[in-house]
């Protein structure tokens, strides 16, 4: 009896103990380095209390890059959720070339960020670019407009290319999410005289509505801790327009060195993003509930 | 009739406008990457190339020495796959059989291991790995891959294990074999397909990742694909026609992959995640 209840735990102990060494140990270690003074290259450091969140609070430069962070996740993730659900109901109702379209839609989804960086920059460059340069054979525009280093565009071209990127992922879970909608309940809503706005609101909607839940906690997360599309495309730039938190952090920890406020960053994102998670975790169990009444 | 026939033909214009956007990055780096010298900076609207050439390619590779960096991710790819599945199927299938209760709230773990910022965890690895010696290695790297790569793994996992009707162990085990026989030689084979698309989507991930990349290595010879890449975007001489085909080179093989895989992980979030 006793071998049985060893065994059962060998299975499950390896994961344990790689997760709660790669994530436990972490958080811990940067709640503790984040009331240091803690420096990249100098291995000397002495205890500051809460210092450094009382800097980092007080310096508008963090809630610039806060707020950029805030609407660089609402526009992302409302771009991303409308492409990839209209995506999906366009790919349920098509039976023609269905395959070929998925395979095609899904292709951003394979794109390491250094290759959307370079693929985006390529394409959107000042000089040699291909759509600044037709825009100025079509006469669009006079002279070739300067899509990442103007300081309005940037932002906006960072949230498309984000979309790009994005969308297919919502796409492929809303598509299969639709087909588990069991088709004869479409079928007497029609017999019964409802119309298609109101069997979608009343039947699709419902049956996919916790997969939509997690996959916008999912995603509400992925995007707000994005640093590689940024970093890579505008760096930031210009002038500080992009710069979102985890830019920020990096920028502290790695350009000014100072590790120990850069943990403070850090640990401020992390709280915001669990409340926000608690949140979204709430409402969800509501759903649950009410879909077992 | 009228009516649906008309919805199906804006459900394709819809379609085959998106497919334009998703396809289009990607066909233009190959071009671009295959077209003659001086043609990039000469002519920037010709679509198709005047001379193809696998110059830049060639140039890319040996000169600049990317082959190096291909052979680490290479490496470091296989090695995190092979860990992370190993460490993942053995929980995942534990989760499945013998803490079923665990597995109604996974959805929820594998969040939760989502909410921590890769630029948070970044600054504790680098202090470890610089103490234990292991910045710049590809070792160090394969150890903070498995962060992400093992949750996401018995996450997918657990739906596949799901699947295994419980009869055919519960036969296995009266014929004498032991829990650890009973998953090796009847659970894993039947969950085979699932278990390689677990693999090949962390393969993937590995591959295409840049921050841990970045922070815990900086000699070129050790760089992976995607750092390597960044590096020559650093580099004195901006050449896009290497940079294009840097990026092919990178970016081919993942979507091969992915679109190998893409039935198998579509489903993921859909069945695994809910019930």
């Amino acid at each position: 009896m006793k071998t049985r209840s060893y065994t059962k735990w060998l299975f499950v102990l390896p994961a344990v103990i790689v997760v709660a060494a790669l994530f436990i140990y972490p958080i811990f270690s940067s709640l503790f380095f984040s009331m240091t003074s803690k420096n990249l290259i100098r291995p000397r450091y002495s205890f500051l209390g809460l210092k450094n969140y009382k800097d980092i609070l007080s310096d508008p430069k963090f809630w610039a890059a806060f707020l950029n962070s805030l609407k660089w996740t609402v526009y992302s993730l409302l771009g991303q959720i409308l492409v990839g659900f209209t995506a999906a109901l366009a790919l349920n109702r098509v039976k023609l070339f269905k395959g070929m379209y998925k395979t095609l839609l899904i292709i951003p989804w394979a794109f390491p960020s250094i290759v959307i960086a370079f693929s985006w920059t390529w394409i959107l460059n000042g000089v040699y670019g291909i759509l600044p340069n037709l825009l100025v054979k079509w006469k669009i525009y006079e002279t070739a407009p300067q899509f990442l280093t103007e300081k309005n565009l940037a932002f906006i071209v960072l949230v498309l290319i984000n979309i790009w990127f994005g969308a297919p992922m919502i796409m492929v879970n809303v598509l299969s999410a639709l087909q588990t909608v069991p088709q004869d309940q479409y079928e007497a809503a029609k017999i019964d005289g409802a119309s298609a706005l109101q069997s979608f609101q009343h039947i699709t909607i419902p049956h996919i509505k916790l997969v939509m839940g997690l996959l916008v906690v999912l995603r509400t997360v992925w995007i707000f801790n994005n640093f590689d599309l940024i970093y890579l495309i505008t760096g930031g730039g210009p002038a500080g327009s992009t710069q979102t938190v985890p830019l920020y952090a990096y920028e502290m920890g790695w350009g000014t060195k100072l590790l120990g406020k850069s943990s403070a960053v850090t640990v401020l994102l992390f709280i915001f993003l669990m409340s926000v998670c608690i949140i979204y975790f709430t409402i969800m169990n509501c759903w649950e509930r009410e879909e077992n009444k | 009739m009228r009516k649906k026939y008309f919805a199906s033909l804006i459900s394709h214009i819809y379609l085959l406008l998106l497919c334009f956007f998703a396809v289009f990055p990607l066909l233009w780096i190959i071009i671009s990457s295959i077209k003659g010298k001086g043609e990039l900076t000469g002519n920037p609207t010709a679509f198709l190339p005047k001379v193809v050439t696998l110059e830049y390619y060639r140039h890319v590779i040996f000169d600049l020495g990317f082959i190096v960096n291909i052979r680490n991710s290479v490496i470091i790819s296989l090695a995190t796959t092979g860990i992370a599945i190993t460490i993942s199927a053995l929980a995942a299938y534990g989760i499945v059989r013998f803490f079923p209760k665990i597995g109604t709230v996974l959805s929820k773990v594998l969040v939760t291991t989502y909410i921590f910022p890769p630029i948070l965890l970044a600054i504790p690895y680098s202090i470890v790995m610089a103490k234990l010696g292991l910045t710049n290695t590809r070792i160090g790297l394969v150890l903070v891959y498995l962060s992400f790569s093992i949750p996401y793994a018995v996450w997918l996992l657990v739906g596949f294990f799901k699947t295994v009707p419980i009869g055919i162990e519960e036969a296995a085990k009266i014929d004498g074999a032991n829990k650890i026989q009973v998953f090796m030689q009847v659970v894993v084979p039947l969950v085979a397909p699932g278990i390689v698309a677990t693999a090949i989507y962390t393969f993937i991930n590995v591959w295409n990742e840049f921050l841990y990349s970045l922070i815990l290595i900086n000699d070129t010879s050790k760089m992976t694909v995607a750092v390597a890449l960044r590096s020559l975007n650093g580099s004195e001489i901006l050449d896009w026609g290497d940079m294009m085909a840097a990026s092919t080179l990178v970016v081919v093989p993942s979507i091969i992959f992915f679109c190998l895989i893409q039935n198998k992980i579509a489903g993921g979030l859909s069945e695994g995640a809910v019930k």
